[in-house]
């Protein structure tokens, strides 16, 4: 027990990670505020992140760095237009929740 | 808009913990990461997780020995530290509980802080990592960019949420909250369990230990280092993702672009009586 | 038996003339239609006259040629009289599956010409009576096609050379009834008469078929194969009476069960105890269809049937024994009926009841001949009694009302004369037709002995058929003083009762002829007679089982010394004129004021309800049989229709499907999150799913040196475990047995193996002992597969 809490290996990293797209899938399924849904994409990219470059430190490949770069940008890309479309939803019904957005439905 | 009050005393607590993050982050920089705790190795002020023990004892000499094996990757292993420990966890702590926040507070600028937390915390663990660039990249486009634009944005639509967690579809929920602890419990299931040989098992224990130089000679994880391999290997993807960003810009601006007879807040511009209100801003 | 190919036409001219009518009948005219009726009709009459006697050329009257089966008749009688004669056409061959054969085969010999000319020769007359009867019907075409539908399958009935043909004659009379009684199904009333008719007599189809299988299953153990062709249950009857004689079910006899199960389908047929309830319902249909069918030839089919199957009913005298005591059964209590009954046509429906009642007590005494004898006489003065009531109600404007008649000789004059010859006839008055076949019948009852039979059993018959030979004059004076005497009562409800034309009086006169003089060729031996006057028991007797006399003949009345046969002439004579005087005194002139008081007093009021409601017959039935059965149909139909198929199965395959679509439309609301929780479900379920190829467990299979187990420690993480084997069931790994594949003897096998599965532990933990994770199985040791791999010798 002891050595898991000292020796930190790749298993914490990727724990964690996990723990963090846990979290992020969490919120993304149980809030209905559109914004904390994307908080918590956001969440999810970045636990992505951090998984790419366990893996990239474990095999001493720096690809993982530029493709978390790449992440990176996409999410970016990803919010501005994201948050976007909220303002644009918010025009239209005065409000975010994700609820009351089921036009799918039928 | 909830009174300030609330909001600056969540707003205190997370820059207190920014402010926590950012010391221990410069501590672990001075001590130098890569110093993995040999037994001298002096706890960082400020460390609260710190389990500061003795490191474990071991009959085994540092150098090649029975505990220890030949790497392919770097030096022979050498005693593995609690402080470090510390600092991951410490910054692991952080970012679970930033998000935390992020999934539970009703006020979504707590929500803000608790995110921005986060992504400090995920800043400092990819230094762990000895990502150095991405690190920086990470602060600047995350926590300066994009959850500025979330501010933004909160504070156009200027509505409190009126009720978090959902009433219909409560059944669902909980069977996917079900699912999401079994895959949970499954990765760690893996994770946890010793890997056998071929998988790079000997190499659990230099997760913290200093990589080696690039072949260019760079330091691993640098800016140089990332650059290289960015443009020489993956240029096209650059290239790609620099037009997405282009598209994206202007896709933002046509869908948040106000309707043309939308009425632009503002004071009415002295252009002529005929005009009167503008109708909005055309392109 | 002589081949003939003429034999087809007769039953096919009317069935032609059926098709026509029936399908373009609407198209022709009135004149067309009852045109190609009647030709048809009469052209059968005409070909069955030639092919029974034989051609006569009215221009060379001297000229005869005779008909196939008069040569027959001739070859036979120079050829020694062996055997059975007759001349038969095999159409083509029905069923034929296995060793089962049925042919389509037409016979005719006496019995059978018989029956075929006074079914062709009533049919003629009917068919012109109808002509004018049903003058103003509208389905004019419709009713000549069933009248001669009726006579093609009734044809088929009597020149079928089998059961099976005939049943098909018989289903195919059963129907046209059905048609016929109902034929103004537009009345609620009379379309149930129809139904009635034909729910009855598909009760008596039933026991027909029963005994039929029956019969087919007896003979199939004869040479020849099984086979329901007359000609092989008279040689069957012939040859080895033995043959039927087996013990069946009540240690009875064959014959006897197969006989009675037919008679009850002649029960159906021909109205006796208990399936007459009926022949009286019948009288919806149109009167000329009751002449035909309920009085002529229908309704005699079972008679015949009976008779033509007298070899079969010979064999058991139990059989014979229960014919003969419904027969009695059935014409007294029909008999008694009859008295109160106030509708013209109802009366002659239970009269005829109650002589078809004296047929079989003809068959059921052995009296074959004096059985079919009194059927064709009957045929004739009943059909001509029926034809003779049409006629008074076409003259009473429809009515059939006796209450309303009386007087009617003024005005109805041939109609009366004819049916005053009816009228004797029926009563046996003495040479008329009906004297000499109901005298035959009276003494064969009286001679009649068998085994089995009490002492007293043919005098008891006598005595029944007596008192019902006494009521039978009795109500059918009643009747005609009646309708045609006294004073007319009826001017209030038909002011002018009228005179038919010539197509319905023509019928009556021939009819009324042959009544008078058709018994001429049954009379009895004691009688001066000529030849020609036995001709009729001697003819027939050549188709039937000689049952009384010895020497070859077989006479009307047997064993019966000339006293005795005189005596019981007399008796019967008697007793006709007894019931005439009675019903003169009583009716003569319009209904006595005795009759009322009577009628009002006990005991007379018992049995007059009792008479007027029929015994309250149906009403048992109804009571008894069908409202028990209405309601097993009406439960069968909320259990299994409405509740088994329409709720649960119909209803719940839509339930199942509504609410599998109610659980897969959950998950599309249109909520993006409702999607994700999919992604997310799906994603663990995948993880559950593959995990299942994780669990290690171990083969083992047979080789030459031995058992050899294989370890299979599961996929993924654990091909590096360690394993670690115990064979000798003690729980703790055997030291040494480490491998994945270890070989070993089979005496160092025990039952239970144990594998240890271990997973790899690295760096300091090696030196802490592993954690096992045990597989247990049950080593079965074949013994097959020990040889099979030793003999093998060495190969794995």
């Amino acid at each position: 027990m002891k050595s898991i809490l000292i020796d930190i290996g790749y298993s914490h990293f990727l724990i964690l990670a996990a723990v963090l797209f846990a979290i992020g899938t969490a919120g993304v399924i149980l809030r209905r505020n559109i914004l904390i849904i994307m908080m918590s994409i956001e969440l999810q990219l970045n636990a992505a992140n951090l998984t790419i470059l366990t893996f990239a430190r474990m095999h001493g490949d720096l690809s993982g760095h530029s493709f978390a770069m790449i992440v990176i940008a996409v999410a970016a890309a990803e919010v501005a237009v994201g948050l976007a479309i909220v303002v644009a939803i918010f025009r239209g019904r005065r409000h975010v929740d994700a609820d009351r957005l089921n036009l799918l439905k039928h | 808009m909830s009174a300030p009050s609330t909001h600056g005393r969540a707003a205190a607590r997370v820059l207190l913990l920014l402010l926590a993050a950012l010391v221990l982050w410069t501590g672990a920089a001075g001590l130098g990461v890569t110093a993995v705790g040999d037994a001298h190795a002096q706890p960082a002020p400020g460390n609260p997780g710190a389990t500061a023990k003795a490191p474990p004892r071991s009959a085994t000499p540092a150098g090649k020995g029975n505990g220890d094996r030949d790497s392919k990757y770097g030096p022979p292993l050498k005693k593995r530290g609690g402080p470090i420990a510390g600092l991951f966890w410490g910054f692991a702590g952080l970012a679970v509980l930033g998000s935390l926040f992020v999934v539970t507070r009703r006020n979504l600028i707590t929500a803000v802080m608790g995110m921005v937390g986060t992504f400090f915390a995920i800043a400092a663990l990819y230094m762990m990592l000895y990502a150095s660039f991405l690190a920086i990249i990470q602060m600047l486009v995350y926590a300066g960019a994009i959850m500025v634009l979330f501010v933004f944005v909160i504070m156009i639509l200027n509505k409190p949420e009126d009720e978090p967690y959902g009433g219909p579809g409560k059944a669902g929920k909980i069977l996917a909250g079900l699912a999401i602890a079994y895959l949970l419990f499954r990765i760690a299931s893996v994770l946890l369990h010793p890997a056998p040989s071929g998988w790079g098992t000997e190499r659990l224990d230099l997760a913290l230990q200093h990589p080696a130089a690039t072949a260019q000679g760079y330091v691993w994880g640098s800016t140089a280092s990332v650059g290289w391999n960015l443009f020489n290997d993956y240029l096209f993807p650059f290239e790609a993702v620099s037009i997405l960003l282009l598209m994206a810009v202007v896709g933002a601006i046509a869908i948040a672009r106000p309707l043309k007879d939308d009425v632009v807040e503002g004071p009415a511009t002295d252009d002529g009586a005929a005009a009167g209100a503008s109708p909005g801003g055309h392109s | 038996m002589t081949t003939i190919n003429l034999l087809w036409v007769v039953p096919f001219l009317p069935l032609l003339g059926a098709f026509l009518n029936l399908v373009f009948g609407k198209r022709l005219s009135r004149g067309t239609v009852h045109f190609v009726a009647v030709a048809a009709v009469a052209a059968s009459f005409f070909t069955a006259f030639y092919l029974c006697v034989g051609y006569w050329n009215p221009a060379h009257p001297l000229d005869w040629q005779e008909g196939p089966l008069w040569r027959a008749y001739l070859a036979w009688k120079q050829g020694g009289k062996v055997g059975a004669f007759g001349v038969s056409e095999h159409l083509w061959t029905w069923i034929q599956v296995g060793d089962f054969r049925v042919d389509m085969k037409l016979a005719l010999d006496p019995l059978s010409s018989v029956m075929l000319l006074v079914v062709t020769f009533c049919s003629t007359l009917i068919h012109i009576y109808s002509t004018g009867y049903m003058e103003h019907e509208p389905r004019y075409a419709a009713y000549f096609g069933y009248l001669n539908l009726f006579t093609g399958a009734m044809l088929i009935l009597v020149l079928g050379a089998s059961l099976p043909v005939m049943f098909i004659g018989w289903e195919g009379v059963g129907l046209c009834s059905y048609l016929l009684i109902g034929f103004w199904f537009e009345n609620e009333a009379y379309a149930t008469a129809g139904r009635k008719a034909f729910v009855v007599n598909r009760i008596g189809d039933f026991a027909f078929l029963l005994g039929m299988f029956l019969l087919w299953w007896a003979t199939k153990g004869q040479d020849g194969g099984a086979s329901l062709d007359f000609a092989a249950i008279r040689h069957v009857g012939e040859a080895t009476p033995i043959y039927y004689e087996q013990t069946f079910w009540f240690r009875e006899h064959l014959a006897a069960i197969a006989g009675v199960l037919l008679f009850i389908g002649a029960c159906g047929k021909s109205a006796q105890i208990p399936l007459y309830v009926w022949l009286p319902d019948a009288m919806a249909g149109p009167t000329p269809v009751s002449a035909l069918i309920h009085a002529a030839t229908m309704v005699t089919a079972g008679v015949y049937m009976v008779a033509r199957l007298s070899f079969l009913f010979a064999a058991s005298t139990t059989a014979m024994g229960v014919i003969a005591v419904i027969g009695a059964c059935t014409a007294l209590a029909a008999a008694f009926m009859a008295f109160a009954q106030t509708d013209l046509k109802k009366v002659l429906a239970y009269s005829t009841v109650s002589q078809l009642g004296f047929m079989f007590v003809g068959v059921g005494t052995g009296n074959w001949t004096g059985a079919i004898f009194h059927l064709m006489t009957h045929a004739f003065f009943k059909a001509g009694l029926f034809l003779g009531a049409g006629s008074v109600m076409h003259g009473m404007d429809g009515s059939g009302d006796i209450r309303i008649m009386g007087g009617l000789k003024k005005y109805l004059p041939i109609t009366r004369i004819t049916f005053l010859v009816y009228c004797l006839a029926i009563a046996g008055f003495p040479l008329t037709a009906g004297f000499f076949s109901k005298d035959s019948i009276l003494a064969g009852a009286w001679a009649a002995h068998g085994d089995g039979w009490p002492a007293f059993f043919g005098k008891m018959l006598w005595s029944m058929l007596i008192v019902a030979a006494l009521g039978t004059a009795f109500y059918m004076w009643r009747l005609y003083f009646l309708v045609f005497e006294g004073e007319y009562r009826g001017k209030d409800q038909v002011a002018h009762p009228h005179e038919s034309p010539i197509n319905m009086t023509g019928p009556l006169m021939v009819l009324a002829v042959l009544a008078l003089v058709a018994g001429f060729i049954g009379v009895p031996h004691v009688f001066p007679h000529a030849n020609f006057m036995t001709f009729f028991p001697e003819w027939l007797s050549h188709s039937v089982k000689p049952m009384w006399s010895e020497d070859g003949h077989a006479s009307v009345l047997p064993h019966l010394s000339k006293a005795v046969e005189w005596g019981l002439m007399g008796v019967a004579t008697l007793v006709g004129l007894l019931g005439i005087g009675l019903a003169y005194a009583l009716y003569g002139k319009g209904p006595s004021p005795w009759v009322e008081r009577f009628t009002a007093s006990e005991p007379g009021r018992g049995l007059y309800e009792a008479s007027k409601n029929k015994l309250w017959v149906d009403e048992v039935y109804e009571a008894i049989l069908i409202r028990p059965f209405r309601a097993l149909a009406r439960g069968t139909f909320e259990i299994i229709d409405r509740f088994m198929i329409d709720t649960v199965v119909v209803n719940g395959s839509a339930f199942v499907v509504k609410t599998f679509s109610r659980i897969a439309s959950w998950f599309q609301n249109g909520q993006v999150q409702r999607y994700l929780v999919g992604v997310v479900v799906g994603a663990a379920a995948i993880f559950l799913w593959t995990s299942r190829a994780e669990h290690p467990t171990f083969k083992y299979r047979w080789t030459a040196d031995g058992i050899e187990f294989r370890a299979e420690p599961g996929h993924g993480l654990r091909r590096d475990a360690r394993v670690a084997w115990d064979f000798d069931g003690d729980g703790a790994p055997d030291p040494g047995e480490t491998g994945r594949q270890v070989t070993k003897k089979v005496g160092e096998v025990g039952r239970r193996v144990t594998m240890f599965v271990a997973d790899p532990v690295f760096g300091d933990k090696q030196s802490k002992p592993p954690s096992w994770r045990k597989v247990t199985r049950n080593v079965v040791v074949p013994s097959e597969g020990r040889d099979a791999a030793a003999a093998q010798g060495g190969q794995p």
